[in-house]
């Protein structure tokens, strides 16, 4: 039995795999990879908490709308991506070529590295970690070859690019007539931004509260949770079962202090309204009572403005220890937050006391903290 | 030119720090198997999900081509085009209903919400399907009896 001939790229008859659609489309995909590079770059300095870059605290809501922009981008980069795919897909049978050699193995590197990153970015807002290596360090790599990857396939590409950035006339069409099959270009733009509102229309609600009931494919519910918030780490998760009865908190500067809890709570009380924007891309406001770290740091003779070690009771993770950078610890914003939403703190939210600060990812905003420790 | 030079460098350049950052941050044996991963993710698109693409699109202009089915090509390839997007991302939260770390996570009932979100797309797309085919019916009629504005 003879095997049918595999395909060429003369195979393929649409019009539409064309260097025009190609650049069109290509352009979303751009956009939507820039813009999801600078937020997870963002996210990524905001998390290190590095002494020598300054994160501003406000606006407080400002890693709320990153993130969500960094999620939302992500997920509308597969049907684009998809799109472009097809697009260019009788490339892949394309003779191969000594001279295009460097040319298809740089876009074999983006293929690869954008489909596993947005695959493997996806895949973590549904805290599903089945692959054999780290997603934190794995997708920040991923991200840097991406964009490495992307700026020489844009200088192969260039005069081809410039020469489609507008539209142009095709004087022969090389195949059916689009009245024929049905789909001009424009259709096809039109029903690709259709696809991509689509996924994005269905998934934003988990950062966007407003879009919550038509988010059926969100893997977070914004107001789900204990006492309306959800949670990433239960507190079982953490290893925090009970807290005793003889529970105090300690901050240690210039002078060392020990409070319980009924004497925090007899200190002055103020009240914040903060979103947890978690990396995972959902996020949702809450009204938060508890003293304001800068009054904890006065009562302990140490200035406002210190970096400040936050020590939990959870076991292992990575965010058991963090730390506080001066201008955080300073913000009238900043509590260590004692109620949440009119109520007593859950143990799933951090009972007894947590941090809360404006413009911080989720991660830091450390629950169960038993410890300041004033750095400088 | 000197725009793809520059921009050729810089791309090596922070591919190459990727590479050094991958190579910094990950154990061997993770290095190892990492590569059967990307090459996963190529075979995915390249050899199935853009396949079966083209597939079906061959299959949706097939048809076309059959009497008076180019006014109502639009509709259908759209409906199936959607269809399968919502359902490339539904399958991890299908697959993980139930499994999340802890309720918050997954909370909503994904196998109904996907079947009533595919429900809605497949009966907007009849919708539009029956508008586009009874406009072809009206202007067929117009144009037997003789009106001059129908074609």
């Amino acid at each position: 039995m003879k095997l049918p001939a595999p395909p060429t790229e003369d195979s393929f008859r649409s019009p539409l795999h064309h260097p025009r659609v190609a650049t069109v489309i290509g352009r979303w995909l751009a956009a939507a990879v820039v813009i999801c590079f600078l937020t997870g770059l963002f996210s990524h300095f905001v998390q290190e908490t590095s002494a020598w870059l300054h994160i501003p605290t406000r606006p407080a809501s400002l890693y709320r709308v990153t993130q969500g922009l960094h999620v939302l981008s992500g997920t509308i980069a597969v049907p684009l991506l998809l799109a472009k795919l097809w697009t260019v897909y009788p490339k892949l049978f394309a003779k191969p070529e000594l001279k295009t050699l460097l040319e298809r193995g740089s876009i074999l590197v983006l293929v690869a590295a954008m489909a596993l990153e947005l695959f493997i970015g996806y895949l973590n807002t549904l805290q599903w970690y089945p692959w054999p290596f780290p997603f934190k360090q794995t997708h920040y790599a991923l991200a840097w070859i991406i964009v490495g990857a992307l700026l020489v396939h844009i200088a192969v590409k260039l005069p081809l690019i410039r020469s489609h950035w507008r539209r142009t006339t095709d004087a022969v069409p090389e195949s059916l007539p689009p009245a024929t099959t049905g789909l001009t270009r424009r259709g096809l733009f039109r029903t690709v931004a259709g696809a991509a509102s689509l996924v994005g229309i269905s998934t934003i609600g988990q950062s966007v509260p407003v879009f919550g009931p038509v988010a059926v494919l969100a893997p977070r519910k914004p107001n789900v949770g204990p006492q309306g918030l959800p949670v990433n780490r239960t507190a079982h998760d953490a290893g925090v079962f009970r807290i005793a009865a003889d529970w105090r908190f300690t901050i240690s500067g210039p002078q060392q202090l020990s409070l319980s809890l009924t004497e925090l709570q007899g200190l002055p009380q103020s009240r914040s309204d903060l979103p947890i924007a978690c990396v995972e891309g959902w996020s949702q406001g809450a009204h938060w009572e508890g003293i304001r770290i800068r009054d904890l740091l006065h009562l302990c003779g140490a200035p406002a403005s210190s970096r400040v070690r936050v020590v939990s009771m959870e076991k292992g993770g990575f965010y058991a220890t963090t730390e506080l950078p001066p201008e955080y610890a300073a913000d009238p914003l900043t509590l260590l937050a004692l109620r949440l939403n009119g109520g007593e703190l859950a143990l799933d939210h951090g009972f007894p006391a947590r941090i809360i600060a404006p413009n911080r990812p989720g991660v830091l905003q450390t629950k169960w903290v038993h410890r300041l420790e004033v750095l400088s | 030119m000197k725009t793809r030079v520059a921009l050729i460098a810089f791309g090596i350049g922070f591919g190459l720090w990727g590479v050094w950052l991958m190579l910094q941050s990950l154990e061997p044996s993770q290095l190892i198997r990492l590569p059967l991963w990307l090459g996963g993710v190529v075979i995915a698109d390249d050899f199935v999900l853009v396949p079966l693409t083209v597939a079906v699109g061959w299959l949706v202009t097939r048809w076309s081509i059959g009497p008076d089915h180019h006014r109502t090509v639009g509709a259908v390839r759209t409906t199936l085009l959607y269809v399968g997007i919502t359902t490339l991302i539904a399958i991890p939260l299908l697959l993980r209903q139930g499994k999340g770390a802890n309720p918050t996570v997954l909370p909503r009932n994904y196998l109904r919400d996907w079947l009533l979100l595919e429900a809605t797309i497949i009966g907007v797309g009849l919708v539009v399907f029956v508008i586009q085919r009874s406009r072809l019916t009206l202007r067929r009629s117009r144009a037997s009896s003789g009106d001059i504005g129908g074609r």
